[in-house]
């Protein structure tokens, strides 16, 4: 299971510039960061009112990732 | 999702020969003009025919079933998907194996992935008013059943108290629960404080 494709799947599915999404890895011994880029016209999107969106994205990934001994962050970045 | 493209003299004939491939009636697909005709010189040097492309039109149903079922193979899952649509709800069912993971602690992976799926139906199909549900395993079922009898106590509490007594942080569903549940209450009355996500519910002794 990749916590990557699952992140680029949810994002290509808000956005609605979906050949804009890019996820980069980033791995440490104990965390794995997930750099989500999107077209500076979708931020919103995949962010949400007061975070929400970007929250349940996170909630979700981490979930899938329960298994797996590393903590994952979603982070969204310009 | 089927596609069919064809060609014919005039849209209207490429569009019938496209329809009899792709087998289906007229209003369950899109046609799109890939080329308009045109009679060129003569009727003959440079003349084009025209060409529709035919695209299934998929049920909003279909296509959010087969998301969430995607998405759950990305979570390293393998689970059915169930969808029933009435008017206002569209309800997809979840049924697998290590279910716990979709729920989550009080049903918080849950509520995250319904709300992600909301978003997605309503911005693919505009359209459509109604709302998505999402359950796994009959959770929701179960927790309404939990959150009954946590009303009945906590208002039998308030009235022994004769304090208020607040409720944890619900979704609008959950708490909506609590409320009609302690409608017909006769010494305690419910009201609900703070802003979403934190919204709670408030028992009050009347």
């Amino acid at each position: 299971m990749k916590v990557k494709d699952l992140v680029e799947f949810i994002a290509k599915a808000l956005v609605d510039n979906p050949e804009a999404v890019h996820v980069e890895q980033l791995e440490d011994e104990r965390t794995i960061t997930l750099e989500l880029r999107v077209a500076a016209d979708d931020m919103g999107k995949v962010i949400g009112k007061q975070g929400r969106i970007a929250k349940a994205i996170r909630t979700v990934v981490n979930a899938a990732a329960a298994t797996e001994k590393k903590r994952v962050f979603v982070e969204i970045v310009q | 999702m089927k596609v069919v493209e064809a060609t014919g003299r005039t849209v209207e004939e490429a569009t019938q020969k496209a329809l009899a491939e792709i087998d289906l009636p007229i209003e369950r697909v899109k046609v799109e003009v890939v080329t308009e005709p045109s009679a060129g010189l003569f009727g003959l040097i440079g003349s084009k025919q025209a060409r529709v492309r035919l695209t299934e039109k998929i049920s909003p149903a279909l296509f959010m079933c087969d998301f969430l079922e995607q998405m759950i193979a990305r979570m390293g899952l393998t689970a059915e998907v169930e969808v029933e649509q009435t008017e206002e709800i569209l309800k997809l069912s979840v049924n697998g194996s290590k279910m716990g993971i979709l729920i989550g602690k009080r049903g918080q992976t849950l509520n995250a992935l319904q709300y992600l799926l909301s978003v997605i139906y309503h911005k693919k199909f505009p359209g459509q008013d109604g709302r998505l549900l999402l359950d796994v395993e009959n959770y929701r079922e179960k927790r309404e059943e939990t959150l009954r009898t946590l009303a009945q106590n906590l208002a039998k509490k308030a009235v022994r108290t004769q304090r208020e007594v607040v409720l944890e942080p619900m979704t609008p569903q959950e708490r909506r629960i609590i409320h009609t549940a302690l409608q017909e209450h006769t010494s305690v009355t419910t009201y609900s404080q703070g802003s979403e996500p934190y919204r709670k519910v408030v028992i009050a002794p009347k």
